[in-house]
Parts: structure tokens; sequence; C-alpha cells
């Protein structure tokens, strides 16, 4: 009997040992599990800012996106053959596994899929009624339009480096694959490119989508520079439609956003665009003016870093910048000794550095994603090219951008003696005036430019690229060939 | 259900043999030699576990039921002896000293078991075997021990981990390391510290401390440990206390260690003829020149001498132990300091155990093991690979014309790179070590505890029902300071940069056994068990930068710039039940079976449980009388055994890899959420099917014992990154699946010889040899080839289906032209092609045969794959003699047929401002007809060496074999009785002694890439291995 006492106790001892349902589902304390980011609204809006994140990648709208748009074009040399730091874009030889083709390619298709997963999940949650009390119908619209928004940028930049412009063949090159729904599994790796005017079919129709949804202005300058709103919605318009060269439609759009007032041009309604009276100012905190229309935000805990951010690139101080061709015929060479643009730049050993973005010990200044005085230049060329005779607003348009920095610069009607002069100067003006903003080379694009050659000395003597040259446009990403097996490549 | 009627049916079995009649035998016990009585020798009826244990005069008193037929005398150290009672009631027994370990208890999964009734393939490896070898970690000391374990200390720098592999690869993504168990506890293994000093979670356990180390490879051995089973485990069981008598122990050695095969490189004069000589080649006007030192000579630095040194080492272990008839403890207390053959690396641990066993009562044992470690490791940046801060590569790569310091005694610098000192170099990045080394300061500090409790009971003989409650906390801390004078703080003008990682971890086991014998032949064992393990790890970061006053060191100092926190958390949770039956036939027929189910927390619901299992049989031939009488007297022992298994690998699967996540960040200043992780519900384990089949045999009394293993490990489901298109737009662009397979097969050869066993002298020869091939057969679908790379900048090795895992990849070169002294370049066709590298960039690339112009040479496009890392063959030789006092080892390793990547060696040949080893001063071509390997110089040339794309120049065997250690002592016995001492023994041992091999790189055992399964076989800048002389001291009170 006494043994059987003894078993009991070995046996209950055997049998504590038990399946622990708490311990076997442990639930992470540093993510949230996809069942509950629609539960208040705070998740909601960090989700919308998520996707704003998402396009802040240091591989894309934090730093890379634009200086690769300004380095592969003529106006900048590098001081180092770092590949890390774009030597290869610079030098054209970038191939499809190169990382700055591969990174750019995925980290683009990365926010396309952060905001197809977000719309998705907001969508679904708000058909099934989970949102009632949580998202006014304003709250669900404005999320919705911003995430339109941002993928319609998203696409148009990725069109910019991995397609060939509009205009040559009218859209009808093979453009990008169109993903527009939400991506979480290991399904649908194969998709075929949509031709470039498919793409800009959808960047449009997103963009008209989001301007209809979207809030008129937020409460502060701070969110009304870093959040999408109607009025960024539509510059953002300006600039597709001139790509397209449907210079009425940037003409219609641009009127919304442009009215002369008071002697000077700004936004009548929703977020009063304007330039800011000086062009120095800017560039530094809070990077908020009205004419910053839409940046990426940066701070001294969230910034893309060395080697990616803006600074790193521009700022005379860091390793591996690039510094201004100052041989006659590039932007250097094209700005007066009083322009103020040329004055502020850094001398630094007899080489030239732009001063818009010098914090490189914390890489904190804003990316500017698009600014009033594009919407201004757009309007202007938009309006001589739609008739193709130099009218008084578009002259005013582009002397309102040079004067401020150059006073003594005006241009009077009389001095274009025909549009050809007129394209002339305002490309001209585009390229001083956005000097390392990523804005070159989609002008080149746009009209198909050749991509003058630059003299780096010993970083390599570099030929212009022609828009028949195979490396006129960037190769797709290996990875994507690869695993994408619709997917074709930009030829050799 | 099932368990209650187990047990139902052992309890009637039990209680039939406890009411049988009795009847009482005495008798005494005494040893073969001496003649002198031995106490607490193990009387049993065998078939049964009645039994009783000698007393101090060596009697025995013993009831036993007159069915009985048959006693078994056993005793540590003696060999078994069965008489039969034949209606005696006085039995005196005579035993023999087992002299050839025929006896041995070996430690195996949730139980023990005599060494010849092991049916599954085990390795053991005694305490003697690694005694006082100076190293930082038992593993470090398992090299060349046991058959089909493979063990790679991956460079000479202190604690670093070695690579384990028992027999061969288990996984690609996940880890092929083998499970460790102390005690019966799984632990923590791999380093576990954040900065460059390493910390093996291995070496927190003293090597002195332990028994022995008993390493399971089959599935039959492993399948007990069911999901973690698939690489092998390796159990370590610490010493206990025995004896009557309280035991004494101090174990104490100092000694010096320096590293060996340093690179014999250019001196001044030498550096500046090649080097103008190369400038001149590549059209350059510029001349170096001499700097000139503070005591107005040229200087002439050997870098080595400013990142290596003699470190001195010391060890002290004091052991109590000792037993009563209720109680038996062992206490030791240990500390070690050890100065690393790299300036400023040092390894100092102190740890302290107690393992105390107590019986209750006649059924209730209690037993806890308690041991605590502090350890600190201290080392500069190391390397390997391509850091400009790791030590091994600057003490090659700068010049020997650059000095560590200026005239005025300052370093010499120049901003974060060294200091040129108007030699007419240029561009030098590389940091200056004398300052890097003085200056900055890497630790990392571990605290750790281990302990178990255990209480056992025995409510009828062969019953046992046991608990184990283990805790593994270890917690380590990394501090990092980078100065801001020079090197990588430069540009941040200082930074600090501490780290926290704590993980913890219970296991709570509650295991039955219950051995039984019927009609004294048919012996039965049952184990039921349920076992719970819970891990948690934390880790936080911290850092800051830009020093308020250069004073400040420590991220508790002034700084001004603070950087955001980071850290993991993670855990995860296993639920088992495992089960294992065995039986023999009158120790002639073996048969076992186990089987183990987990559930693990990581998993999606539907696959979270997996059910493992493993089976074996044996026959004993030398037990079978027909046989025992035709060969038994050349043949003592004959046994043949198979098993097959199926266990499982859950190394690469994340925590929380069923869940769908999003991930929290900063938008600028405001909170985000984004869609992180994609739940991956149809994960499961990989899985190694195992089969293994052996024979064993001792010859001639057992004085040659032989173990002949064949194994075959088809592993399955292997978890592969399955690479999604970019333009998904997936996180982190790859999903996690079972998708890869690949296999292990092998001989493994164990031979040990007793050559001589007298009093007087004795010699034992213990050699083991494996043999290795491995192959991968499947990848994911659209991966031909799997890529490893080195250091993030070098593609060194390339995985293929249908070739062993970790190939080396690189493009084939031919030499050198004698004609034009150019390196021959292999392109993808076959044709050949020089490269001359002071052309024009268009036209460097020419083909030989002068048809012109070729395409540039690339890896991608022409590289193939030039070798296998993994050795074919490899093993251990070990000679033990004693003559009187006298003592001596020599133990061998070796590893044949692989090829090794020496990455170095393109360093060394390197026409930038890099220094050359002497052989590119002496050997470089000059003038057509010259047979070299080492091409014209022309400065600036990254290409013919090797450097910017691997070539199979640098490409080598890595056949060797190294002397690991040899020793000498003399043991003095029969000491005067005052001193209280029985017995000294002195010794002087070398470490690493001497290595045999054509292998031009510094040592052939390396490992740049540490445990990574795709990179094995690379020595990119990887410090040397280090040769440690000891000379030790151990008495015993």
């Amino acid at each position: 009997m006494k043994n059987i006492y003894k078993f009991s106790i070995g046996l209950a001892l055997l049998l504590l040992v038990g399946c622990s349902k708490e311990y076997l589902d442990p639930v992470p304390q540093t993510s949230l599990s996809s069942l509950t980011v629609f539960e208040t609204k705070d998740r909601i809006e960090a989700q919308v800012n998520g996707m704003y994140d998402a396009m802040k990648t240091a591989q894309f709208y934090g730093g890379r996106f634009f200086v690769y748009n300004d380095i592969r074009c003529d106006n900048f040399i590098p001081k180092s053959s770092n590949l890390v730091t774009g030597y290869s874009t610079w030098n054209h030889s970038v191939i499809t596994s190169t990382n700055e083709v591969q990174n750019l390619w995925s980290a683009g298709y990365n926010t396309i899929n952060t905001i197809n997963i977000f719309l998705d999940g907001l969508k679904t949650a708000w058909d099934e009624g989970k949102l009632a009390g949580i998202l006014t119908d304003t709250e669900y619209k404005q999320y919705t339009s911003e995430a339109y928004a941002l993928r319609a940028i998203s696409y148009f930049s990725l069109l910019q480096l991995y397609a060939k412009p509009f205009n040559m063949g009218n859209g009808n090159n093979p453009g990008l694959p169109l993903r527009l729904i939400a991506e979480t599994s290991s399904e649908n790796n194969d998709l075929a490119r949509s031709s470039v005017a498919e793409v800009y079919t959808q960047i449009l129709k997103d963009l008209n989508d989001a301007e209809g949804m979207a809030i008129a202005n937020y409460t502060t300058d701070q969110l009304n520079t870093t959040r999408i709103h109607k009025n960024s919605i539509i510059a953002y318009k300006t600039r597709v439609y001139l790509h397209m060269q449907d210079w009425a439609a940037v003409g219609t759009e641009s009127a919304k956003i442009v009215a002369l007032s008071g002697g000077k041009f700004s936004a009548p309604t929703g977020v009063a665009f304007e330039l800011n009276p000086s062009f120095t100012e800017i560039w530094k905190t809070p990077y908020t003016s009205k004419e910053s229309i839409f940046s990426m935000p940066h701070s001294t805990t969230d910034n893309p870093g060395s080697q990616n951010s803006l600074p790193s690139y521009y700022f005379s101080g860091a390793t591996e910048s690039y510094y201004l061709n100052t041989a006659p015929g590039y932007a250097f060479s094209a700005m007066d000794d009083a322009d103020v643009r040329k004055t502020s730049l850094e001398k630094v050993n007899e080489n030239y550095f732009i001063s818009k973005f010098p914090d490189y010990t914390s890489h904190s200044n804003y990316s500017p994603v698009i600014r009033y005085a594009e919407v201004l230049l757009n309007r202007a060329e938009a309006l001589v090219r739609a008739g193709n005779t130099v009218t008084a607003e578009a002259v005013e348009l582009l002397n309102a951008v040079r004067t401020r920095s150059f006073p003594a610069g005006a241009y009077q009607q009389a001095d274009f003696a025909d549009a050809d002069a007129f394209y002339t100067a305002i490309l001209k003006e585009r390229n001083i005036e956005f000097l390392g903003e990523g804005i070159r080379n989609m002008d080149l694009m746009r009209l198909s430019l050749p991509i003058p050659g630059k003299d780096g000395g010993s970083m390599g003597n570099i030929s212009a690229v022609n828009p028949t040259d195979p490396t006129y446009i960037w190769p797709i990403s290996a990875l994507e060939l690869t695993f994408n097996k619709l997917m074709t490549g930009n030829g050799k | 259900m099932k368990r209650i009627l187990m047990f139902s049916t052992l309890l009637l079995i039990t209680v039939t043999l406890v009411m049988a009649q009795t009847v009482q035998i005495t008798g005494t016990v005494t040893g073969s030699e001496d003649g002198l009585p031995l106490p607490g020798v193990n009387v049993t009826v065998k078939g049964t576990t009645i039994g009783s244990i000698t007393g101090a005069d060596g009697k025995y008193v013993l009831s036993l039921p007159v069915s009985a037929q048959t006693l078994v005398f056993s005793f540590i150290g003696f060999v078994t002896q069965e008489v039969p009672i034949q209606g005696r009631t006085d039995i005196n027994v005579v035993l023999k000293q087992d002299l050839y370990n025929v006896d041995e208890v070996v430690v195996v999964a949730y139980g023990t078991v005599q060494k010849r009734d092991i049916t599954g393939s085990v390795s053991s490896v005694k305490a003697d075997a690694i005694r006082n070898i100076p190293v930082q970690s038992f593993d470090q000391a398992l090299q060349g021990k046991a058959a089909g374990v493979s063990i790679t200390m991956p460079s000479g720098a202190l604690n670093n981990p070695p690579v384990i592999r028992i027999r061969g690869f288990n996984s690609i993504t996940g880890s092929s390391s083998p499970l460790i168990v102390v005690d019966g506890v799984p632990i923590f293994s791999g380093d576990v510290s954040q900065t460059y000093s390493f910390a093996n979670a291995l070496s927190d356990i003293n090597p002195s401390d332990i028994e022995s180390m008993d390493i399971l490879k089959d599935a039959s051995a492993t399948a007990l440990y069911g999901s973690r089973a698939a690489n092998g485990v390796i159990i370590i069981t610490t010493k206990r206390g025995t004896g009557a008598k309280t035991n004494v122990t101090y174990d104490g050695y100092v000694g010096y260690t320096a590293p060996y095969h340093l690179f014999d490189l250019m001196n001044a004069q030498q550096y500046l003829s090649l080097k103008n000589k190369a400038l001149a080649n590549s059209g350059s006007s510029t001349v170096l020149k001499y700097a000139s030192g503070a005591d107005g000579k040229n200087i002439d630095t050997d870098w080595a001498d400013f990142v290596y040194q003699k470190g001195f080492q010391h060890n002290h272990a004091i052991t109590f132990s000792g037993s009563t008839p209720s109680t038996s403890y062992f206490l030791s207390v240990g500390y070690t300091n050890q100065e690393g053959m790299i300036r400023k690396s040092s390894f100092t641990r102190k740890n302290a155990r107690l393992n105390i066993d107590h019986k209750l009562n006649k059924w209730v044992t209690l037993a806890a093991n308690i041991a605590y470690t502090n350890g600190y490791n201290v080392s500069p940046n190391t390397g390997s690979d391509f850091s400009t801060a790791g030590a091994a590569r600057l003490a090659f790569v700068l010049p020997s014309i650059l000095g560590p310091y200026k005239a005025d005694g300052s370093y010499n610098i120049n901003g974060a790179a060294i200091g040129t000192m108007g030699t007419g170099l240029t561009g030098v990045s590389y940091y200056n070590p004398a300052a890097i080394i003085d200056l900055c300061k890497f630790t990392n500090e571990t605290d750790r505890v281990l302990a178990t409790l255990s209480g056992s009971l025995e409510p009828i003989k062969g019953l046992t029902l046991k608990t184990v409650y283990g805790i593994d906390n270890l917690s380590s801390e990394s501090v990092e300071f980078r100065t801001p004078l020079t090197g990588d703080g430069y540009s941040d003008n200082g930074s600090v940069w501490n780290s926290f990682y704590r993980p913890k971890r219970w296991t709570w086991t509650n295991t039955l056994n219950y051995n039984i014998s019927l009609l004294e032949k048919f012996n039965f064992g049952f184990l039921a068990g349920a076992e719970e393990q819970y891990t948690k790890s934390v880790q936080w970061t911290a850092s800051k930068y830009d020093v308020a006053d250069p004073f400040f060191t420590v991220y508790q100092g002034s700084w001004v710039e603070p950087e955001l926190g980071g850290g993991v958390i993670g855990e995860n949770y296993f639920i088992s039940y495992f089960g294992r039956f065995n039986f023999n036939y009158n120790r002639k027929y073996y048969l076992e079976g186990s089987v183990r189910r987990d559930a693990f927390s990581g998993l999606s619901k539907d696959n979270k449980w997996g059910t493992f299992g493993g089976a074996s049989v044996m026959w004993n031939a030398s037990n079978e009388q027909f046989i025992s009488d035709a060969i038994g007297s050349v043949f003592s022992d004959i046994r043949l055994k198979a098993s097959f298994g199926r266990v499982g690998n859950m190394s690469g699967i994340g925590n929380f890899s069923s869940l769908y996540l999003y991930g929290a960040g900063l938008y600028a200043d405001v909170p985000t959420l984004a869609f992180s992780q994609i739940g991956n519900s149809a994960l499961k384990w990989e899985t190694s099917d195992k089969y293994d089949a052996g024979l064993s045999f001792g010859l001639l009394d057992d004085k040659i014992q032989a173990e002949i293993n064949w194994y075959y490990n088809n592993v399955n489901g292997l978890i592969l990154d399955v690479q999604q298109t970019p333009s998904k737009g997936i996180p982190g662009g790859t999903i996690p699946q079972n998708i890869g397979s690949m296999f292990n097969t092998g001989f493994e050869l164990t031979l040990t010889s007793y050559n001589f066993s007298t009093p007087r002298f004795s010699w034992t020869t213990t050699l083991n040899f494996s043999t290795l091939k491995n192959e991968v057969k499947a990848l994911a679908p659209g991966i031909d080839y799997l890529v490893g790379t080195t250091g993030g900048l070098e593609t060194t090795n390339r995985t293929v289906v249908g070739e062993p895992i970790g190939n080396l990849f690189a493009v084939e070169t031919r030499g050198v032209d004698p004609q034009s002294g150019r390196r021959i370049f292999v392109n993808k066709d076959g044709k050949e092609i020089t490269y001359s590298h002071e052309n024009p960039a268009a036209t460097r690339w020419n083909y030989r045969d002068g048809s012109g112009v070729a395409p540039q040479i690339t890896l991608a496009g022409d590289g193939k794959i030039m070798g296998s890392p993994l050795p074919k063959y490899f093993g251990g030789l070990d000679n033990n003699l004693t003559y009187l006092g006298f003592d001596m080892t020599l133990n061998l390793t070796y590893a044949f047929d692989f090829d090794l990547y020496c990455g170095s060696k393109a360093g060394l040949r390197d026409q930038r401002f890099w220094n050359n080893s002497v052989e590119v001063f002496e050997t470089a071509w000059e003038k057509p007809g010259d047979k070299t390997n080492i091409p014209k110089p022309v400065w600036g040339d990254n290409v013919s060496n090797g450097s910017a794309i691997p070539i199979s120049e640098n490409i080598e065997r890595g056949d060797f074999v190294k002397v690991r250690t040899v020793s000498a002592g003399y043991t003095f016995k029969s000491l005067p009785a005052i001193t209280k001492i029985e017995k000294i023994r002195i010794y002087a041992q070398l470490f690493n002694a001497f290595v045999f091999t054509k292998y031009s790189g510094s040592d052939p055992e390396v490992s740049t890439n540490r445990d990574a399964n795709l990179t094995p076989g690379v020595d990119r800048n990887t410090a040397p291995q280090a040769r440690t002389w000891t000379f030790g001291l151990s008495v015993n009170f």
C-alpha cells in the first residue's frame, strides 16, 4: 500500500509538466500583431506615417533617389571613387546587379507594397464597420488619399530611372509592373511590365482620386510640409503632366494653386503656398516654409545616416561628397556672381559645394520632394509650350523664382527672341535653382535631352549619353529579372 | 492513459518479486593487484535490482531470493565479474583492475549505460584527455578526440568559439552546431559577446570541473533530444564526490602564448625597392622615400610588434570532494587569467561550483549542482575580413616605411588614418595599430549561473522517478570605446556603445525509469518523461558620441550627442514528451527504440508539434558461446550494430515566425507602424534521417579495441530564405521555406591500443579517423546556387546542387606569363587573358594569344568552383606514456584533402601601398623568361594578385598534421606523511606545437567566417593561431 502512495507522488510529479498555452503562443513585445493595427485611431495614423517612412528609406526618398537623379547628370564631380556612394551611377557603369539599381527598385516597391497593404487593411476594416467610432468619413478619405498620392509618387519616381520617358514613343515603351494589391504571401511572383503610358494612367488616377478625398490643410506648418494634402497633390500633378507634355493640363492644374495676389504668386485656397522671400532660409530649420510643398523630414533620431543622407553627398566636409562641376556649360558657370544661389555656395580647396544640406553630423536636413518654385516654373514652361509663344505671365513666373536670388537678373519679355530662347532660359533656371534636389535627370528625361558629358579629372572623363544609348536609363534589377518570369529587361 | 497502464504493469511485476522467499549470502571482495579489501563494490543479484555495497573491510551481506542464481560484482575501475551462486552462502571474489576501460559508464540521453551495452553511436572523452590544456573552453580541447567530430579554431583570438561539426553540415540557414547538455540540462552555446572580444558561452564551464564528455552522433543516441538533435549532442557531466576520504586537489599552471607563423614581410629597404619599381612600371614619376625616426635613422617598422605580444597566463583550480554514506559533495573554485597573443587582449574567468548529492532516506535522493562564473574578455578589433581597424590585418598591410610614432613621440596619425610621414605615400586609409590598440577599448563581461536541483524517488528497486529543474541565467555586458584621436572614432569625435544581453532559460524534466530482468536473461529498460523549457533573451544597447572632454572613455561620462537606444526581446518555449524502451537478451541481442514529441512556440498552430524517434539493434557476438569458442582467443569482443532514426533541427526558426507583424518606427519625430513580417504558417522543423551501422571489436583480451561506423544522414526540409520577386515589396525580400535537402555520409574508425600496461610502464595509443562526403541535393526553385560572402565584400563561396556545401569560388588563373610577366586569367570560354594594369582601363584585359582586347574578367561571369573546403579525411592520434613517475603525451590532429581560400595572400601581393611578403620582393617577374608566380609589379594593381576578384592562385590545399599538445610530467608519490600530500605532479606542456603543411597562409586551421555554413574555408586577414607554453603543478592532498 505504501508503494502505491509513493507512486502517486511520482506520478503527480510527472504529470505536473503540462502544456502551457500562454508559453506556447508567445506574443512579441516589440511588434504588433496584424490583428490589432486597426484598433485605434493612433495606430491607423501611425500606419499612415509608416507609409511616408517607408518612402523615406535611405535607398529611396530618404536620400539616394535625389542623389542618383543628380549625379548621373552633369553638375557634380565625386571626391571619391567609392562604389558605395554612387560612383557607378556617376560614370554610367551600372548594370542589373549594381547595388543602387537593385536597392532602389526594391525600396520603391517596398513602399508601394506598404501602401497597398495599408489600403487593403483600411478598406476592409472600413467596409466591415470595424472603424465606426474610430475614424470619421473625412479621416477615412484623407488617409486613403494620402496613400494614393504616395503610391503615385512612388511609381512616378521609379519611372524616372527604370523606363524610357513618356515622350519617347508616346508612352508605348515598357514601363513598370503595376502592383496594386497587397502582397503578403509567396504567391504572385510573376507580373509583366505595363507600358509607360499605362503606368502614367494609374499615377493620374491615383492623384485624381487622392485630390477628391484629400483634406485642404493640416493644423501646423510641419504637417503641411510633411504630409500630403489637396494642394500638394495638385502641385505634383503639374510635374506629372509636364513630363507627359500635356501643357494644357499643367496650365489647368497649376491655375488651381498659382494666382497673382498682392504682387506675388500664391495658392488662393488651401495651404497658401508662396515663394519664401529668402532662398537660403528654405534650407534652415524648421524647413517648413510655405514654399516647401512636400519634404521628407529627418531628425537626429530618424535619418538615413552617412553615405545615404543628402548631407553625406553634398556637404563639403563629408568624406565621399560631390562638388560642383565648374567647367563652362554647366549649372555653376550659368550662375551670376551676384546670384545668391552662387554666393551661398561653400568653397573648400578650390571646390564648390552646395550648402542646402549642411548637417553632416546628424543628417537632419529635410529632403525636398517638391517646392513651389518648381510649380511656378512648371506653369511658366507649360504656358509658353502650349502656344509656342512667350507670354508675359510666363516671364513673370520665371522672374519670380529668378529675381528672388538674383534681383538684377530680371528678364523682359523682349529678351526672348523666340520660344526656344525661353525654353533655354527656363531650363537654365531650373538647373541652377534645383541643384541637388534630384530634378536634373527628370528635366533631361522629359525632354529626351542627352545627358551631357563631364570631366571629373582623376575620377574619369565621362562622355555624354544620348537618348538612344542603352545607358540613358538604368537597367532593371537583376533580382527582378531572375524571379519575375514575366519581367523583361531594358536591353543591353 | 497509456502511461497509467504502463505503471500498473510495472507495479505488478515489482510486487511479485518483492514477495519472494529469501536467503543470506556474505563474503569479501579484494583487488587482484594488491590483495587488499575493496570498499564500495556493488554486489547485485543478476537480473534484479537487489544488491548491497561492500564496507570499508571489503565485506558484504546480501539477502536474496532463493531463486537467485548469479551475483554481479562491479566497481569503478575494475572489470565487472559474474559469479554463479551454486547454493553457496559465503562467496569471496577477487576483482581485476579494468586496465582497458571496458567497463566504463557512458552518459547518454536521460541516463547512463555501460560502454559495451550502447546500441547507438556515442564517443566518450574522459576528463584526463583534456586535463590542463591551456584553452578557454572545453570544446577547444575536444579537437581530434572523437571520430566524426570536427573542431576548428577559427583564429588565434582568445575565447573565439570553435566551429563544431558532428558528422558534417546539417543546416544552411540555421545552425550546424551541436546541442550542449550539461548535467542533463541544455545550455546556451556560441558567442555571447556583442563586441570584438569574443565570449564563448562554453568557457563558463571550467574544463577542470568536467568528468566526462559524451558525444551522441546517430539518431538512436540523439532521438530523445528530438527537434534539437540533428547536429548531434555533446553531454557534459561534471565531477561528483566519491570516496570516504576528503579529497583536496590543486591544479595550477603558468605559461605564455605567442603567435606563430607570422608572415615574412618586406622591410623598409625592400619595400622602397619594390614599390618604386612598381611605380615606375605604372608610368608614375612618384618616388617613395624613407621617413626618418626620432633617432635620425630611417624608419623600418615590423608592424607585428605593435599588434602581437607574448601573453602571460596563469590558471588555478582547487577542489574539495568526498562522500559519506548519505551525502557526497564536490566543491571547486577556479581562477584563470590569460593574456592573448594580441596586444591588450585577455580572458579572465572566476568560477565556483558545488555539486551535492544527499540520500534523504531509502527512497528519496536530492541533488544540486550550482555553478557561478564570471568571465571578462578584453580585445581590440582583431579582424577578420576587411576592417581597416582589424589588428591582424594591420600587422601585415601597413608599409614598413611608416612608423607608429612621430619624432616628437606622439602617435603617427593623420585624422582617422595613419600618417604618411613625408614618404610620398598618399591615400593610406588604414589605422595606426599602436594608437588604436592603446586607446580604444572593447570589453565583454559575463555572469552566469548554471544550476540544477533534482530529486529522485526509488519506491521500488529498479524504478526511479526523477524531477530535475535547471536554470541557465546568463548576462553579458559589452562595452566599446573608440578614441576621438584617430581610427573609427575620429569622425564622431569619439564614441561609446554599450550593450546588455541577458538570455535566461529554465528547463524542467520529469522522468520515470524502470529496469528489470526476467529469468536473468531478459533485460528490460523503460523510460518515460516530460520536459518543458522556456527561454527568454533581452538585449538593449545605448550609444553616444562626440566626447565633451577627452578625459571621458565610458558611456556614463559626458558626451555631446546621444543616440536612440536599441534592443531586442525574444522568447520561446518547448514542451516535450518522450519515452525509450530497451531490451537485451543475455547481453547478446539488443534492441532499443526511443521517441520524442516536441512542441515549439515559434511555429504555427498546425505545425507546432513534431515527432522524432530512433531505433537500434545490436548483436554482441562475443557473448555467443560458439563464437567465443571459435575465435575468443583472439577476439575478446565483437559487436555489430545498426540504427535508424529521424531527428530535427529548429535553429533556423525564429521565435515568432508564424505571426504577421507590424514593426514600429519613426517618421522623423512621429511614431509609425508598418507591415514587417509575413506570418509563415507552413514553416516546420528541418529533419534529418540518420542511418548508422557499426562494428566494434576487441583483440588480445581487449588490449586493442576498435570501432568502425558508417553513417548516412539525409537532411530534408532545409529552411532556405526563398527570394521573392522584389516588385512584390515583401519586407526583407525573402520568405523562409522548408525546401532544401542535403546529405552527409562517411566512415569513422576509432582504435585504442594498450601497447603496454604494466605498473612500471604503460603506453596507450588512440587513433581516430573520419571521412566526410557532403552534398547539397536541392535548393529553392529559381536558385541555382547560394553565394557566400566574406566581410560583406568578397564573394568567396558558392553552394551548388550536386556539390558539397560552401565550395570555393574564384576565377581560374594559370600563373604568370613568362614573356610579359602578366597574370594569366581564364575566362568562361576557357580563353587565356592577361591583365596589364598600366594600360588605360579599356585595354587592360587582352587575349594572351595576341588577338587583342578581351572583355573584362568578372567573378560572376568567369568564376568557377575551384575546390571544397570540407576535409574529406580528418581525425586525431593520441599517445600517452608513463614510466614509473614519468608521463608523456603527444596529441596530433590532422585533416586531408581539402582546399582553403587564402585571401590574406591576395593582400600580401597587392600592389597598392600595402606591404608585401618577402616572396614578392624576391621573386616578382622582372624580365622575359622569368618563371615566377608573382606578376610584374605595377603600382595600384589590385587585380593580378586577387584583391579585386578572388583567383584560383590563392586557393590552396589545406592538408595538415598538427602537433596539438606535447607534454611531459613527473609524479611524486609516497611523500612524507607530515606533508599530507598524496601526490604531486609537475609538468610542462606545449600547445599548438607544430604544424606540418604546405599551406602558405599562417595556419590551415582557420575560419574567417567562423561558424557560418555557407562560407567555410576562408582565410582573410585572420589572426594566426597561438602557440602556448605552460608549466604546471597538480597536488592531491
